[in-house]
């Protein structure tokens, strides 16, 4: 068993979860949420991102408007909808069961 | 000295090193064939090379005005490889293409002498494409027969005109990882002929 292969495996279970914490504080730029991704140790290659930002958003969780730049074409700024809000609140619940679950085990 | 390529990516425009730039088309052929299955690839596609666009622009300076390969592979380090990019959710482009190597018989258009025919045999058979050169001439000397032959083949036998016929024309399987290879042969060959005075 390859030990970064596994942690990988955990590490993109979660980034879902925290593309829409991310989003939950502040609307953003793609790059900001990858610069809190990294910062966090979420994620460590940023191709990763896109692909589940478009999920989301074609799943109604995120929306993003275009913002014009001075310094070249406009950027995608992103911001959790309603029910992007909801779904979160479940997977805040879903996160606390994991993470009492797991303890159990290894504490037992 | 080097020959530069002038892009759009994402929307603004580069100077990059020729070298730097077939490593990138390269780098986004194989995103674009990772995302291939995925319902809005282009969105994503669009959003990389947008991201990438800013990478690239925090390089340039008064004292560095064109992008060079290094700075190529570190936006690849930075955004992943399709491999690092892999992704179990989404509708594998990879499960598209899992079918075993049908071996067909084509006419070779990127070998051929006349026609195509005696390097397409050759490339069934995976034999030099001399040896039925040399059977044929010796049939069309001996009577005539190898000239009807070779209409009639050339008639009969279709042309290999996309990659994945090329591929199939080999024997190998049609797979992103063999198309990917085809690309890039093609690519290079493409880019060794166009010498620029």
């Amino acid at each position: 068993m390859d030990l970064e292969n596994t942690k990988a495996q955990m590490r993109k279970g979660i980034l879902e979860y925290c593309i829409l914490s991310v989003l939950s504080r502040n609307s953003c730029y793609a790059s900001d949420i990858i610069k809190e991704l990294k910062e966090a140790e979420v994620i460590v290659v940023e191709g990763t991102l896109y692909p589940l930002l478009t999920r989301q958003k074609n799943a109604g969780l995120l929306s993003y408007r275009w913002e014009e730049s001075q310094q070249g074409p406009p950027r995608k700024y992103y911001e959790l909808t309603d029910a992007g809000r909801t779904y979160l609140t479940d997977l805040d619940k879903s996160w606390k069961e994991l993470v009492d679950s797991v303890n159990l085990i290894r504490t037992r | 000295m080097k020959i530069t390529v002038s892009i759009n990516l994402g929307g603004y425009s580069f100077n990059i090193d020729e070298d730097a730039y077939a490593e990138l088309k390269n780098y986004l052929k194989n995103l674009e064939l990772h995302f291939a299955g995925e319902e809005s690839s282009s969105e994503i596609l669009s959003d990389i090379e947008t991201r990438m666009a800013e990478l690239f622009r925090s390089k340039i300076t008064s004292y560095k005005q064109v992008i060079n390969i290094d700075d190529v592979h570190q936006a690849i380090s930075i955004m992943g490889t399709p491999e690092d990019i892999s992704d179990n959710d989404g509708p594998s482009a990879r499960d598209k293409f899992s079918a075993p190597g049908y071996h067909r018989m084509y006419r070779d258009p990127d070998h051929r002498m006349i026609g195509g025919v005696c390097s397409g045999m050759a490339a069934y058979w995976d034999i030099d494409p001399l040896i039925v050169r040399v059977i044929f001439i010796a049939l069309a000397l001996g009577g005539g027969l190898g000239v009807l032959v070779y209409l009639i083949l050339y008639i009969v036998i279709p042309e290999a005109k996309t990659t994945a016929q090329k591929i199939e024309m080999k024997g190998n399987p049609v797979n992103i990882h063999n198309i990917k290879d085809s690309v890039k042969k093609e690519f290079d060959s493409v880019r060794k002929n166009m010498k620029f005075r």
